[in-house]
């Protein structure tokens, strides 16, 4: 075999491997960085063995690359299920695959496995800055498919492209009624694996140092929507998890979580509703604003004794409800001896100087109340300073940050006072969550980011109840107002910066992120409520599984008519080829002399029946007849392009013989040459 | 392909040909004889989506849902336009080439795309073929297919279902139909046996049925045509300039004739008489000599030339097969 003919282009190889490397693409970052350069490795190996004639790996070695993978990803996940492993998995497997491409089923496999790297992709992040790249992804694995089907077709890979550019937006209609009206279900076949990286988020557990590091993150947090007015910004206390087990060091909510029935809430001020959409992430907290009255019906959440949203499973998908809070209301219900005892709970033997200041100022103070405000007066002409570089504490750190460095962030000065008000016998416990939001005007809803974070602390007072009691607020009063950027300049990244001084650009952002928050809440939501409801706002009467199946099936049969349509009969060349036209003129002049074509007859088929009819007509004409069977249908070696002028001329000269015949109209004729 | 497949498509071949009846030349390909399956690549693409949307609906991710939804709808206009690939064509002729036994005959279909869209990848096998043969047509072009296949026993070889089928654009279906005209080659006795050619008799000389007009042809003149002329052998040039219809005359070279008889060949069986008689014919058509042949029931008066050739050889291959 000769080495041209060996060699058969290396486009199909080409565009599956492209399509399987923008698939490994996608999950850049989300899976281990060798999987990324193992794909790549055997891409380029694959294509060089190909081109090059470079020699490929054997089956042994094969094999062996396959296991190594396997058991590379086994020693990082510790398990081949989950998105996470099993993306990395699909990796490995769609790599070696690359390795014996040898047909075109081998590279439909490969192909295969591009398309799942992308359905893996959209599970796990389905942002609206993504959607264009899965696109593009899709119509990359189409166009590789149209190059495999057909390699040695004329139009290359261009026009493969186009083919599936076309394809892809003749499809999108579909892919939008499927997503409208395919049944949702309402649960799940099987169980969802929960994601294996930490999200962005509060934790349960506080250390003066971690909410520093959220500040850092301009992630979303959740997005909410007031029905009628906003709460003034100092009472936009968003309520996360409620600590209050101390070790001296770190605040904790021991698991399990107290469950029980919730406490009851006596409104003092105006109520808020509002509709929240809670960003995904790797916690069980649905936040609200401080203090929600109860539960959100809509989701599967229980409101703790302690007014906090849980969640029984981790909120890895974004959720949205509906809530009603009081900023102003009293948890009226006593405080029980097992709780208050718990509540003022620290370490032994650590934090002395506290103990001393706290005894000093309980003395001084006399009541519990007066005790708090003694406190909060000791934070705010203490010299202390608001800063999200502090330095490192160590040892008693409750005595080191209220007595040596004096610097800290909301976690430390949170920390801190709880630690003062339990060492002076008053309950208390710090609540996470986020102080603030940013109004967004496009989309009128208030944003959320992980940067606002925020830790306070609540005391216990005799006839008011637990109260909330923001220590920073005594420190840097201005946060309560203000973005923590406007407060903390230095905080913020140069992007973030140039944010704040660039004002088109800010409302960009505030665009981008208005675009986000409907894709949230009308895309990435949409379930079968939705679809439900949707139906509702159609017009039907009574919205149901049935109804959306058969508005499905109708908007299916209605796409298929259209597509069909389209692709319908082909449209008829504007002119026929030459030789054709020339036929087609001999005819027409025939038809005139009497003698009509039947539309099964051939040419030598219809010389015959001429002569039949008409023998002096038949014996001319024939000769052209069998001159244009011959050109039409015979060997096609032959200087063809001279013969069809020449018949093309013999057409216009020929004459039906006047003859006998009731259609005896000789017809006009144009003479050329 | 395993029996049980070829055997269905044997019965479903049939279940067709009973649908539409025989075909007669031309035939233009209308949706009532144009099936569509999808292929087997077709089959695991549907897996795959069906798989995805499982996942969708699973994990609830309505971005996966619009993505099972995308490959679903490329998957059904990619039918659309496999289908339409074929709609409308026409198949304007079929021609056989006949061989000799244990040679390759030829089927050459022309087809002819009268639309303004391009068909491409258009694929034209039958039972027996070497290979298929796939043919492109730009819009508003003839292109012929031509296949081999390989001939086995003298007589007549039936070409039962051709068939023109496309995968274009993406692999994943098939449209096919069936052409039901009744096409077979001519497969020639294969020439063989060592007898010498029987000597000539006499000397003749007649020109005027002189067959292809062979290059050892001594050129004579213009006569005009006269019923019965091939149309190969009208000067068409001088027609075209204004000339009536002309017929191009040759002067024979040959001086003599032989009689190839069928009879005469004692000591053969007939096949080996039918070889023999071919490889005489095959000789003395390639020295461009004059001959007879005479079979059975049948005779074939002195001539020469390629449409002679082809006469006897065919006499040949059908012998004591079908009714001259």
């Amino acid at each position: 075999m000769s080495a041209r003919a060996a060699a058969p282009t290396p486009r199909p190889l080409a565009w599956t491997a492209a399509a399987f490397l923008g698939g490994v693409l996608l999950h850049l970052g989300r899976v281990p960085l060798w999987t990324v350069v193992a794909a790549f490795v055997c891409a380029a190996w694959s294509l060089a063995g190909h081109v090059r004639r470079l020699p490929l790996p054997g089956k042994t070695l094969r094999i062996a690359i396959a296991l190594a993978l396997i058991a590379a990803v086994l020693v990082i996940f510790r398990t081949l299920n989950g998105l996470e492993a099993g993306t990395a998995l699909l990796t490995a497997m769609g790599s070696v695959k690359l390795l014996e491409t040898h047909t075109r089923r081998d590279r439909y496999v490969v192909i295969a496995a591009a398309l799942y790297l992308l359905l893996a992709a959209a599970l796990d992040a389905q942002d609206l800055l993504f959607l264009p790249i899965y696109a593009a992804h899709a119509w990359l694995c189409a166009a590789a498919l149209a190059v495999n089907a057909h390699p040695q077709s004329p139009l290359g890979g261009r026009a493969a492209a186009r083919l599936a550019a076309r394809s892809f937006l003749a499809a999108l209609p579909l892919a939008v009624l499927v997503f409208l009206f395919f049944p949702r279900l309402a649960g799940s076949l099987w169980a969802l694996p929960a994601p294996g990286r930490a999200a962005t988020g509060l934790s349960d557990t506080l250390t003066p140092g971690a909410i520093s590091e959220l500040i850092e993150s301009p992630e979303p947090a959740f997005r909410v929507w007031f029905d009628g007015a906003l709460p003034p910004a100092a009472e936009r206390y968003w309520r996360g998890p409620v600590l209050d087990e101390f070790d001296g060091a770190t605040w904790s909510r021991p698991p399990p979580w107290r469950l029980g029935p919730p406490r009851s809430l006596a409104p003092l001020g105006r109520a808020y509703r509002y509709r929240l959409t809670l960003e995904p992430s790797a916690h069980r907290w649905a936040f609200a604003l401080d203090t929600i009255a109860s539960a959100p019906q809509t989701i599967r959440v229980r409101l703790t004794p302690d007014h906090v949203l849980v969640s029984a499973r981790p909120l890895i998908e974004p959720v949205t409800y509906e809530a009603v809070s009081y900023p102003h209301a009293r948890d009226a219900d006593p405080l029980t001896a097992r709780m208050r005892a718990r509540d003022l709970i620290l370490p032994r033997g650590r934090n002395p100087r506290t103990l001393a200041l706290a005894h000093r100022l309980r003395t001084e103070a006399g009541g519990d109340a007066a005790f708090v405000e003694a406190a909060l007066g000791f934070l705010r002409r203490g010299g202390f300073r608001y800063t999200l570089t502090p330095p490192r504490l160590a040892g008693d750190q409750v005595d080191e940050l209220l007595f040596e460095t004096r610097q800290g962030f909301c976690g430390h000065f949170a920390s801190a006072f709880a630690a003062l008000m339990r060492a002076g016998g008053v309950p208390a416990r710090i609540v996470t969550g986020y102080l603030g939001g940013e109004w967004n005007p496009i989309g009128r809803y208030l944003l959320v980011r992980q940067s606002d974070a925020h830790a306070w602390v609540e005391v216990w007072l005799e006839g008011r109840g637990w109260t909330r009691v923001d220590p920073t607020a005594a420190i840097a009063p201005e946060r309560l107002t203000h973005d923590l950027l406007e407060v903390l300049p230095s905080a913020a990244s140069a992007t973030e910066r140039l944010l704040l001084e660039v004002h088109w650009l800010a409302s960009i952002q505030l665009a981008w992120d208005a675009a986000n928050a409907w894709w949230t809440s009308t895309v990435i939501d949409f379930d079968l409520s939705s679809q439900l409801a949707l139906l509702g706002r159609l017009g039907l009467r009574a919205p149901g599984l049935t109804a959306l199946a058969a508005v499905l099936a109708l908007a299916l049969c209605a796409w298929l008519a259209v597509s069909a349509w389209h692709y319908g009969k082909p449209p008829p060349a504007r002119r026929p080829d030459r030789l054709a036209l020339a036929y087609r003129r001999l005819c027409g002049k025939l038809a005139r002399a009497g003698s009509v074509r039947e539309s099964h007859e051939g040419p030598l088929a219809y010389a015959d029946s001429i002569a039949r009819r008409n023998p002096e007509i038949g014996r001319r004409v024939r000769p052209l007849l069998e001159e244009y069977a011959a050109l039409r249908f015979g060997p096609a070696a032959r200087a063809e392009a001279l013969r069809v002028a020449e018949f093309q001329r013999a057409v216009a000269r020929w004459r039906a013989p006047a003859v006998r015949s009731r259609s005896d109209r000789v017809p006009r004729e144009r003479r050329k040459a | 392909m395993s029996r049980f497949r070829s055997d269905l498509e044997r019965r479903i071949a049939a279940w067709a040909a009973a649908r539409q009846g025989a075909d007669e030349l031309p035939v233009r390909l209308r949706r009532r004889r144009l099936y569509i399956l999808p292929t087997r690549a077709g089959l695991g693409f549907a897996a795959a989506v069906l798989g995805m949307l499982l996942a969708a609906l699973n994990y609830g991710n309505g971005t996966a849902l619009a993505l099972a939804g995308i490959l679903a709808g490329i998957a059904l206009v990619a039918m659309h336009q496999c289908h339409r690939n074929l709609l409308e064509l026409e198949i304007a002729s079929a021609e056989t080439t006949p061989a000799f036994a244990g040679g390759r005959g030829g089927l050459t279909l022309a087809l002819l795309n009268e639309a303004r869209i391009a068909r491409l990848r258009v694929q034209v096998d039958v039972a027996g073929a070497t290979r298929p043969a796939v043919v492109d047509l730009a819009p508003n072009t003839l292109a012929r297919a031509e296949l081999e296949v390989p001939a086995k026993r003298r007589g007549r070889l039936l070409l039962e279902r051709v068939r023109i089928s496309t995968t274009y654009p993406f692999g994943l279906f098939r449209a096919w139909t069936w052409l039901n005209a009744s096409l077979a080659i001519v497969v020639f006795p294969q020439p063989r046996g060592a007898r010498p050619l029987p000597a000539p008799q006499g000397i003749r000389h007649d020109s005027r049925r002189a067959g292809g007009g062979g290059e050892q042809d001594e050129w004579r003149g213009l006569r005009p045509f006269r019923d019965g002329d091939s149309p190969r052998q009208v000067a068409w040039k001088a027609y075209a300039r204004g000339a009536p219809l002309l017929v191009k005359e040759y002067a024979s070279s040959g001086t003599g004739q032989r009689l190839l008889d069928f009879g005469r060949l004692p000591g053969l069986d007939a096949e080996a008489r039918l070889e023999q008689l071919a490889r005489w014919i095959v000789d003395a058509d390639a020295l461009g000599e004059r001959y007879g042949l005479v079979l059975p029931g049948r005779e074939f008066g002195a001539d020469r030339g390629t449409e002679h050739r082809r006469r006897a050889l065919t006499a040949l291959a059908l012998h004591g097969l079908e009714a001259p």
